[in-house]
């Protein structure tokens, strides 16, 4: 690792500071507590940065990269820092100083005819949401579990939510990128000057740069433009719970072609019974013992609660007289099961909770009290193929992990159109040394076992950008170096968030 | 309805709405009270996940934070900073020092 020398960093503080004013630079304690992994599985502040800067604007972003090359400090860029569960707002080492772009909160454009907005990176999902509602525009925004994040940010991490939109990633259409020499490019059809359609066409001529901006350290993102959905006439929610935890395969396979015919748009998640129980109580509630809740009073709580093994919910989004030929679709696909459907619906014009179009909210933040906290969490998220037998093998596998590392399995499978991704939380207190410890060991754990059954992650926890790079190890890392390479060449300086997705710079790889 | 367009758009907050995201410019010109409400009510009025937390810990009637007996604004403004249990910290990139003081003094005070 680089060790940053103190007097070269205060220098390079002077000299964000002179640029964004003293009062948006934070340097020793302000900084490392002002954006530490909240919810830490080791000691937060070993990983918590040395400064950080907020700049204001575009310009101001190209001023600090500029000064960070020329003296040579890394920077970690975030757009609003709320990536709980993946590394909150910490940087992957404490080597660094944030690049803060949280000030950066315009909502640039919001086009209802077209249907798309233009977002900078300090957007959150309630802005958005409330100027939307606040200003009556038919548009809808899909959001995750919670909305307290970057409508951009979260884009960028391939972030998922529930509406037909939910895949973000594959709705970001149009990028403003500061390069790693401080030069400003624009994506797609915006690296016409003048061009009348960067948030409509996708492409551009040429090479395709949006998806390499995702999930990477290539450049940072300034401005986002994001498809948005014209708000439906009408929503259809079908929800369904099961009483036994091996009827799993039996939904997936029963989903996967409604998904892969366009029946199904939106992305259903089943979620286990403790992710449910989770939102209602903490674990003390439903059992005093130690070790993972045993299947009989997890049982015993799933009837007492109300609530299945796994619970789903389809919602159709579109002209009612469609939704309901589709709602007949989908009953019929799920006839098999021994189950009933509980059907709700929503008319444009009623309120928007319960129509499927998210809401401000910060409840599913409540799993980290689980068990008693105070709490932190560690998602894992392998994707499966959209296929009941696999879905079924990794469930058990890797719940099987979690029991004997002394954890309870809370998570869930969240249909995209070929794919699931399996979404887990392992969950510990935060000042128990021991438990701790076995969370980061299950987690490495979890990785390894998943890359040698042919499951990759789809995101992960900062610290372990490594280890999951590592896994995918096709033809001797040819992708890791591939990656290497660009790295190298779009950021000669290194200094654009080093060892972000474990790719490195030159000058730490030669370190290593 | 014609696009919209909007070059420098200041965000506005709903009372009781998630707000924290807003710019921590600073707002001279509102009370602790619509502060609070603004920027900590989603998780901390009625019904909110950080009273639903807190009510696991404090004393009957003391979960809601406008309803607290004693609550010295040291403890707010360190808590704010630092993080506490599941809450964690704000930084002052999102709240700015004189709005976090003036919510710290409003639960202080109560008024």
């Amino acid at each position: 690792m680089i060790v940053l020398d103190a007097n070269r960093l205060e220098q390079a503080m002077q000299r964000f500071a002179a640029i964004v004013g003293e009062e948006h630079v934070w340097r020793g304690e302000e900084a490392q507590h002002g954006y530490k992994d909240a919810f830490a599985p080791r000691d937060a502040l070993s990983y918590a940065p040395r400064g950080a800067v907020a700049p204001a604007n575009v310009e101001e972003v190209q001023a600090i990269v500029r000064v960070a090359g020329e003296i040579g400090i890394p920077l970690w860029p975030i757009s609003r820092g709320k990536n709980f569960g993946y590394g909150g707002s910490a940087p992957r080492t404490s080597e660094v100083v944030m690049l803060d772009l949280i000030r950066m909160n315009r909502i640039l454009e919001v086009n209802v005819e077209m249907g798309y907005c233009v977002v900078e990176p300090g957007v959150g999902f309630d802005d958005l949401y409330n100027y939307l509602v606040d200003n009556d525009i038919p548009l809808w925004m899909s959001a995750p579990a919670h909305t307290w994040g970057s409508v951009l940010g979260n884009a960028l991490e391939r972030g998922v939510g529930y509406t037909p939109y939910g895949e973000h990633a594959s709705k970001v259409c149009g990028l403003e990128i500061v390069t790693g020499t401080g030069e400003l490019l624009r994506t797609g059809m915006g690296a016409l000057e003048g061009a009348k359609s960067w948030q409509l066409f996708p492409y551009g001529f040429g090479p395709s740069w949006d998806a390499a901006f995702m999930q990477s350290n290539f450049g940072i993102a300034t401005k986002m433009g994001l498809w948005l959905m014209p708000e439906p006439e009408h929503t259809l929610n079908l929800a369904m719970q099961f009483d036994r935890v091996e009827d799993l395969p039996l939904g997936v396979d029963a989903l996967r072609p409604l998904k892969l015919d366009g029946t199904v748009q939106a992305n259903p998640s089943f979620g286990n019974i403790i992710r449910n129980l989770a939102v209602r109580a903490p674990r003390s509630a439903y059992y005093q013992g130690t070790g993972p809740i045993p299947a009989a009073v997890l049982d015993q709580a799933r009837v007492d609660s109300g609530v299945g093994h796994w619970n789903f919910s389809i919602r159709l989004f579109g002209d009612k007289a469609v939704n309901q030929i589709n709602a007949e679709k989908v009953k019929r696909a799920f006839a098999h099961l021994p189950y009933e459907f509980e059907v709700s619906e929503w008319h444009r014009g009623e309120p928007l909770r319960g129509s499927g179009s998210p809401t401000p909210t910060l409840g599913a933040l409540g799993v980290v009290d689980w068990l008693g906290g105070p709490g932190g969490h560690l998602t894992f998220s392998p994707v499966s193929p959209f296929s009941g037998a696999e879905a079924w093998e990794q469930y058990t596998t890797i719940r099987g992990m979690y029991e004997d590392a002394g954890f309870d399995y809370y998570g869930g499978f969240t249909a995209g159109q070929r794919y699931l991704n399996h979404i887990s939380m392992v969950v510990f207190n935060r000042i128990d040394a021991d438990m701790t410890d076995r969370a980061n060991r299950l987690f490495s754990d979890l990785i390894a076992t998943a890359a040698s059954k042919g499951w990759g992650e789809y995101r992960t926890h900062t610290l372990f950008y490594d280890e999951v790079a590592r896994t995918y190890d096709y033809n001797n890392g040819a992708l890791r170096r591939w990656n290497e390479t660009v790295k190298d060449a779009v950021d000669p300086h290194g200094i654009i968030a080093p060892g972000k997705m474990g790719i490195w710079p030159r000058a730490y790889r030669e370190g290593q | 309805m014609k696009a919209l367009v909007m070059a420098s758009m200041p965000l506005v907050a709903l009372a009781g709405a998630l707000s924290l995201a807003r710019a921590a410019e600073g707002d001279a010109q509102k009370s602790g009270q619509q502060l609070f409400q603004e920027r900590c009510g989603a998780c901390h009025l009625e019904g909110g996940f950080g009273t639903r937390v807190l009510s696991r810990r404090v004393p009957e009637g003391q979960a809601e934070l406008e309803k607290r007996e004693v609550l010295p604004a040291a403890l707010t403004t360190a808590v704010v900073r630092r993080g506490i249990g599941s809450m964690p910290q704000i930084r002052e990139g999102e709240l700015s020092d004189a709005d976090l003081q003036a919510i710290a003094l409003y639960l202080e005070k109560g008024s």
